[in-house]
């Protein structure tokens, strides 16, 4: 009887204009949230380097070949790149200074030597356990991290010797050895060595900056120490601007590590951009629910004034109104979600055929995103039909 | 409850000058249990007197008193409950929803306290002649009728007191008598109060104490 008396007063048009925008706002809300999430997780743990984190080195050109311009940084050159608002941080590449050759160590792999290259970054640009990456003088074993195109090298010339080929995690048993030696050969020393990852992004076997700096110390013949390649951290959705260093300062990268983070600095960007939108319908739409439930209370305005004179209670009448919509914005929400899973079914779908292996489990941020904007909605029709019944009383 | 009206003086009514007898500006008691009538001609503030001793306006100096308790500091939920259970009110204006039926507009009321049953509703409805107009609109009774649903609406209700402004206005003496009627035998049984403004006409009914505007 008292939603009969309350909400007989109704312009439904207005209404139903308002659910439609909320229920698109809400639906492209989730969607683009879900997608933010996943396209920013994608290539994550696949990858030792952190997430947008590229190494650069300077084109060499022939001038650089008859050293009219130099192929290394310099300190300031560093610090400018660093400077740049986009770059989150910029630390050398350090490479061996001395002499090493990296060969199986055991019984069940056939042997195998090859003059290597050796280099070492910070820690804090690699994505892994620093429990497995670490080494100080003493220690028999250290930890490596090796290009994946050298496990490619192995299997080819395991499969020339007619042996079975190994894969990443057999790699890891494998037990190999450093030999480090001066280059006048007056010093030598092995040390064993345990792949703990693969990166793609590097060249060289990456080792702790410990093992290199004893290297160095030890085995250095004394020469400047150049640093040709450097390791940049870029921020999310910004790798465009990257891009634009890079090419301005004459630098370059792996392709593959420049074409994952344009594509998701890209796709980053166009969900950024329906995450604004979607933001915006869902802020205009709730405003426009609102507004209707003022527009509902001044229309009822007797009724409200007369049930408070016949000793209804106020909050009696403010969870009336506060229910309703609480409700519609409940099936608004439900049909919001409802779309959502459609619209991923298709979605995933088609990032899937273009090649884009994300996550197709539900993101608890999509999900969290719609309780929040329910949670704001249920204060914002609570508080404003505290304040028009109050109003009447 | 004893109402106290202590040096009330409405704003609206400050700047006319007011006899040592009337209520306004002075200290009157309406003790409980007591059938009043107010008698003042118009613009005297007969319905001033209703809405201000109901809490509605606040527009006043001096103190309106509860059994002591002045009633300004009351919060919501102690004027839900007063509207509820203590003062009943029958309005000018009579204040029912002309969209809902007489019997929606009974109901609302009084599923607040489960005063009555339907039937007895319906035969308070009978016994004022209206009781063909149960599942009518109210917004398409005459005014007597209306002011017939709104009296028995205010007895829906317990009350110690129970304020009607000008309820007979528009029904004949015979209707009249009939609602002041019911409306003492109900008073009589809840051992309560009540105060009814009129235009001069005392009804034949014999009150207790007369008050002045």
């Amino acid at each position: 009887m008292l939603r009969k008396l309350l909400f007989r007063n109704q312009d439904r048009k207005q209404l139903i204009i308002a659910v439609i925008g909320a229920f698109m706002g809400i639906t492209f809300l989730i969607t683009s949230i879900h997608y933010l999430i996943r396209v920013s997780e994608f290539g994550e743990g696949e990858e030792i380097l952190g997430p947008n984190t590229i190494i650069v080195q300077k084109e060499v050109s022939n001038s650089s070949v008859l050293n009219i311009t130099r192929t290394d940084f310099s300190k300031s050159e560093i610090e400018k790149i660093k400077s740049e608002p986009f770059i989150l941080d910029v630390k050398p590449v350090v490479a061996n200074n001395f002499a090493v050759s990296f060969q199986t160590d055991d019984e069940l792999v056939p042997y195998f030597r090859s003059d290597v290259f050796i280099q070492t970054v910070d820690e804090e640009f690699l994505d892994i356990k620093t429990t497995n990456w670490g080494w100080k003088e003493g220690d028999t074993l250290v930890p490596i991290i090796m290009p994946r195109d050298f496990l490619v090298m192995l299997n080819t010339f395991m499969s020339a010797k007619g042996i079975p080929q190994v894969s990443d995690d057999l790699a890891m048993d494998i037990n190999f050895k450093f030999t480090l030696e001066s280059k006048d050969k007056s010093k030598k020393e092995w040390v064993n060595a345990k792949i703990v990852g693969f990166t793609n992004a590097v060249a060289a076997i990456l080792v702790p900056e410990t093992f290199m700096t004893y290297g160095n110390d030890k085995f250095s013949d004394g020469s400047e120490q150049k640093i040709t390649q450097i390791m940049i951290s870029g921020k999310e959705s910004e790798f465009g601007l990257v891009e634009e260093l890079l090419e301005k300062r004459g630098l370059e990268s792996k392709d593959s590590q420049m074409v994952i983070g344009r594509l998701k600095s890209m796709i980053g960007t166009l969900f950024l951009v329906v995450l604004g939108i979607s933001v915006i319908a869902v802020f205009v739409s709730g405003l426009v629910l609102i507004q209707y439930l003022q527009l509902l209370m001044s229309k009822n305005a007797y009724e409200v004034r007369t049930l408070l004179r016949i000793g209804y209670h106020p909050n009696d009448i403010i969870r009336k109104f506060f229910i309703y919509f609480i409700r519609i914005f409940g099936v608004v929400a439900g049909l919001g979600l409802l779309m959502f899973f459609t619209f991923k079914y298709f979605l995933d779908d088609m990032f899937e055929s273009g090649g884009l292996y994300i996550e197709t489990g539900i993101t608890i941020g999509s999900i969290g995103s719609l309780v929040l904007a329910y949670l704001l909605f249920i204060l914002a029709s609570y508080l404003t039909a505290k304040k028009g019944i109050f109003k009447e009383y | 409850m004893n109402i106290t009206l202590a040096n009330i003086m409405p704003q609206p009514l400050a700047s006319i000058q007011h006899g040592s007898e009337s209520i306004w500006g002075n200290n009157v008691e309406l003790k409980s249990g007591n059938r009043i009538m107010l008698n003042a001609s118009s613009g005297k503030g007969k319905s001033t007197f209703t809405t201000t001793i109901f809490g509605l306006r606040r527009d006043y100096s001096g103190e309106l008193l509860y059994d002591g308790q002045d009633i300004s500091k009351l919060t919501p939920s102690d004027w839900t409950e007063i509207r509820k259970s203590k003062i009943s009110v029958v309005f000018q204006d009579l204040q029912l929803f002309p969209k809902l039926s007489v019997r929606e507009n009974l109901l609302l009321k009084n599923r607040l306290t489960d005063t009555y049953t339907e039937t007895e509703l319906k035969a308070f409805l009978e016994k004022l002649e209206i009781d063909n107009k149960w599942e009518q609109q109210c917004g398409l009774l005459s005014m007597g009728q209306q002011q017939r649903v709104a009296i028995i609406r205010a007895m829906a209700q317990p009350y110690a007191w129970l304020i009607m402004d000008e309820p007979f206005s528009h029904l004949d003496v015979e209707n009249a008598n009939r609602c002041l009627e019911i409306i003492h035998q109900r008073t009589i049984e809840q051992e309560a109060g009540f105060v009814l403004t009129s235009l001069g006409s005392d009804h034949g009914y014999s009150f207790d104490q007369e008050l002045k505007l």
